[in-house]
């Protein structure tokens, strides 16, 4: 059975995901979220972290599922960073850092409860694409 | 003298005055600058004597301009100082108050004197008035004994009264009295400069900083065009990409076909497609590495820019000088300024912006930080406060300090405070450091309860803090109980920052950069159209476009130019003009043409910008000649042959014709042209007439005996078009005959004619 070490374990509503610890930059507090209008639901908002602005994605809509409500001020987000490349993930909550195991084909954690497994490159890649689709006429 | 009497006509009379205007800004603020730096201790000769040197040289510019009011004016002030500049003649904290006012006075006078003649004069009256009392203050009994050792003269020079003839008149000349200007008693002996240690002055080149500040923000337009190029470039990557994909499937598609007749001819074309796609992706990367250059390049630019418009601390320091000497009358409180590091050199539009947070910190230090005079008895304090302010790099940070060395911040009351007003829980209180309850300071609370004129509720503060931080900066407070306080600010020591015009819309904050906006109006409920200097323009609903809204009401507009287009975008509400910094927007967000770029509130909270060229564009569909490839499919017009022998017209044709739809084949000369056509079937044919092998009346003779070129629409571009030309062309059926140098208009008139 092998293992992943170093994964961060987060929840988005009933969702359980896990992402390896190396992409992610940091784990904030979102200050205030500025919508960015015409833009495809996947793009949040954007944010101030230190100066520099954060888009801040949402993670059903990156893997084609149905969107979660949007990144307010004071929601969690973790900080990924991939391919030069920086981006929030809103999160409900961030619960560990652990190690995922494999079973079965199937993403599990130490209890055996499954869970996904993000590849941040394809997520940012796949951000790109839909907010570059979503570009009005 | 009246200004007929002058050697200038009207014009340059004007120009010359506003030129004197601005070297007398510059020669009262010098003399102001000298007067604060000595504080309240006499100035010494030396001083004196530049101090009478500058009011000198202004009374000669003012006589070449025929300013003679002022002529007067600059000779009482050059009298009273050489008057200051005897031993005997006292020196009062008085005395720098009221040069400090005289100088004030004549830069409002000559404010006056180009905005309204006639209202000036009461001012030139009332600082004629101050200017008696300066050099009467030397009969005067001084109200404020000062320490003498300051006022010595450096040993090596000689002092002003040693240097005065004893016999030189120092009374002040009667209005009446005052004959024409040249005829005026001098009232210094003539020294030479070089004797007085005045450094012979550089040459400096005199521009208005209006044009600097121009030049800052075309170089500002330059990094969003980047910006714009840049994003056309990754589009043509991706489009690279996409050719080299479809390649790919070309290729499978053969492999599996090999029995096929065409498989032969179609491995040719892909293996050109091959090569192109190659060149293409080349081409791309090197326009990338280009682009990369050019960012460099705006970047020196913009650097050098900044570099001009460096400016030291001084000015800085000499109105906090001044603001402190304002609030020391108005409040009583004995306070000094002592200033370090004057040389420190940041961006003027930096140091504006520091005006009103350095003013705040003084009101603040006056108001709340210096103690009693018989409380600071009772400490051991001297009885004049000291307030500091320190200048300094730091890296490739300005730091500004501001110290006091007042009663120092109460933490625990500060703590209470955040308690009382909800801010904080009890817990939080308890746990946090002083550091941290003096972080919360000046974010909505105070230490005092009660508001005074001069420091209200630790607003002040709040404002501080907004600013430093909308300049990319933070503030540090740091305490020490009855010892005095220190604020520290820490920000670039420049930015980019643009000026834009700021605006609401559905709830948040957008900004157009101003160079592209002229005016703001209002947009009448239900228009589609807003007239701007009597011309209608277009409107855009940007309520609609960024917000829910969908009504039509009628609401602010700011008015867009864009490339020679005028519009009008709709909003909820108009902020008003602010300078900004642009803060890039990365990768993920750059498809999104929109916006240009985002800015940084004071608050914290990101603002975007939009780009204008993309807002002309939704009202002026046509303006925009490149069709975006990512805004929809485009409509194919067809297939188009351009035969032309100069291949810069076959490139241009291309491209104006691809713009159009069309996908274009281009020929040298009409035999290779007519060659093509057997091959391939053509919607379109452009052709020139003069070309070697075959020419374009024989290539449009032999196409119309083909049957597939009977109708097929023919265009003729020509540098010579004679009657008998034209006669031909209409015995051949061709749609039209262009001139040279073809434009995109004339092509499309071309193309449309029937």
């Amino acid at each position: 059975m092998p293992e992943l070490r170093n994964v961060i374990v987060f929840a988005i509503g009933a969702a359980r995901y896990a992402v390896e610890l190396r992409w992610v930059r940091e784990v904030v507090t979102l200050g205030f979220v500025t919508a960015v209008p015409t833009a495809h639901p996947v793009l949040g908002g954007v944010c101030n972290l230190h100066g520099t602005i954060l888009p801040v994605l949402d993670v059903g809509a990156l893997l084609d599922q149905p969107a979660g409500p949007a990144p307010r001020q004071g929601d969690g987000a973790l900080v990924i960073e991939a391919d030069g490349t920086l981006c929030g993930l809103r999160v409900d909550q961030v619960d560990h850092v652990a190690s995922l195991f494999e079973d079965g084909g199937a993403v599990v954690d130490a209890a055996g409860r499954p869970l996904t497994l993000l590849d941040p490159q394809r997520l940012l890649r796949r951000a790109l694409e839909l907010v570059s689709s979503a570009v009005p006429a | 003298m009246s200004d007929t009497d002058l050697d200038f006509d009207p014009d340059e009379l004007a120009m010359l005055r506003q030129l004197f205007r601005s070297e007398a800004h510059d020669a009262l603020e010098a003399v102001t600058a000298r007067v604060l730096a000595t504080g309240s201790a006499k100035p010494t000769g030396e001083t004196l004597t530049e101090m009478m040197r500058v009011t000198h040289t202004l009374k000669g510019a003012a006589g070449t301009v025929g300013l003679n009011v002022m002529v007067e004016l600059a000779h009482r002030l050059e009298s009273a100082f050489a008057a200051l500049g005897r031993e005997t003649a006292p020196w009062t904290a008085s005395t720098a108050d009221l040069i400090v006012e005289v100088t004030d006075g004549l830069r409002g006078y000559l404010d006056q004197l180009a905005v309204e003649p006639a209202a000036a004069e009461p001012l030139a009256q009332r600082i004629r008035d101050q200017i008696d009392r300066v050099a009467r203050t030397r009969d005067s009994a001084p109200d404020v004994t000062l320490p003498p050792e300051k006022s010595d003269p450096p040993p090596d020079r000689p002092s002003l009264s040693e240097m005065m003839s004893p016999n030189e008149s120092l009374s002040m000349p009667t209005i009446t009295e005052l004959p024409a200007p040249e005829g005026l008693p001098e009232p210094i002996l003539d020294i030479p400069s070089t004797d007085l240690g005045v450094p012979e002055p550089k040459s400096y080149l005199r521009v208005e900083p209006e044009r600097i500040d121009a030049l800052m923000s075309s170089a500002g337009e330059l990094l969003f065009d980047r910006t714009r190029i840049e994003r056309r470039v990754q589009l043509l990557r991706t489009l690279a990409r996409d050719l080299a994909r479809t390649r790919q499937s070309l290729r499978d598609a053969i492999a599996t076909d090999t029995k096929s007749k065409d498989a032969r001819s179609l491995s040719d074309a892909e293996n050109e497609l091959a090569s192109q796609a190659t060149q293409l992706s080349q081409t791309t990367a090197a326009l990338l590495d280009e682009i990369e250059a050019l960012r460099r390049t705006i970047g020196e630019l913009q650097r050098g820019l900044v570099r001009i418009r460096m400016e030291s601390a001084r000015n800085l320091m000499t109105h906090a000088a001044r603001t402190l000497r304002a609030l020391r009358r108005a409040t009583g409180v004995r306070v000094e300024l002592r200033t370090l590091g004057e040389e420190t050199e940041f961006d003027k539009a930096v140091a504006e912006q520091l005006v009103d947070p350095i003013t705040q910190l003084l009101r603040n230090a006056v108001a709340h930080a210096i103690e009693r005079p018989e409380e600071r008895a009772a400490r051991g304090k001297p009885p004049s406060a000291t307030i500091t302010i320190r200048a300094r790099q730091d890296g490739n940070l300005l730091v500004l300090e501001v110290s006091d060395d007042g009663r120092g911040v109460d933490t625990a009351a500060l703590r209470d405070r955040l308690v009382a007003t909800g801010r904080w829980s009890q817990a939080r209180a308890q746990l946090a450091t002083d550091a941290d309850v003096l972080d919360a300071l000046g974010t909505g609370v105070s230490v005092r309860g009660d508001a005074d004129e001069l420091a209200g509720r630790g607003i002040g503060l709040d404002l501080v803090r907004q600013t430093i931080a909308r300049l990319g900066g933070e503030v540090k407070v740091i305490s020490a109980p009855g010892r005095g306080t220190t604020f520290s600010l820490r920000l670039p020591l420049s930015t980019s920052l643009a000026q834009a015009m700021l605006f609401k819309v559905g709830g948040q904050v957008y900004a157009i950069p101003a160079v592209h906006v002229s005016e703001t109006t209002i947009v009448d409920a239900n228009a589609s159209t807003a007239t701007v200097r009597q011309v209608p323009v277009p409107v855009l609903r940007l309520e609609s476009l960024l917000g829910q809204s969908t009504g039509n009401e009628r609401r602010p507009g700011v008015v867009v130019s864009f490339a020679g287009k005028t519009m009008v975008c709709s909003v909820d509400k108009i902020v008003g003009p602010r300078e900004i910094i642009i803060k890039p927007l990365g990768p993920l967000l750059a498809p999104l043409t929109l916006y240009a770029a985002a800015t940084i509130s004071g608050s914290g909270k990101v603002q975007l910008i939009l780009d204008p060229a993309q807002l002309v564009r939704r009202v002026y569909p046509d303006a925009h000649e490149y069709q975006d490839p990512t805004s929809g499919p485009m409509v194919l017009a067809g297939r188009a042959l351009v035969v032309d022998d100069s291949r810069a017209i076959r490139e241009a044709m291309t491209s104006m014709l691809g713009r159009e739809g069309w996908i274009v084949d281009v020929a040298e000369d009409g035999a290779r042209a007519l060659q093509m056509t057997r091959q391939l079937s053509y919607d379109l044919v452009v052709t020139d007439l003069e070309m070697p092998e075959l020419s374009g009346f024989e290539l449009i003779a032999r196409l119309r005996k083909d049957q597939r070129f009977a109708t097929t629409p023919i265009v003729i571009i020509t540098s010579r078009a004679n009657p008998e030309h034209r006669r031909r062309a209409k015995d051949l059926g061709v749609r039209a005959l262009v001139a040279k140098p073809i434009t995109r208009r004339k092509l499309l008139e071309a193309l449309a004619a029937r």
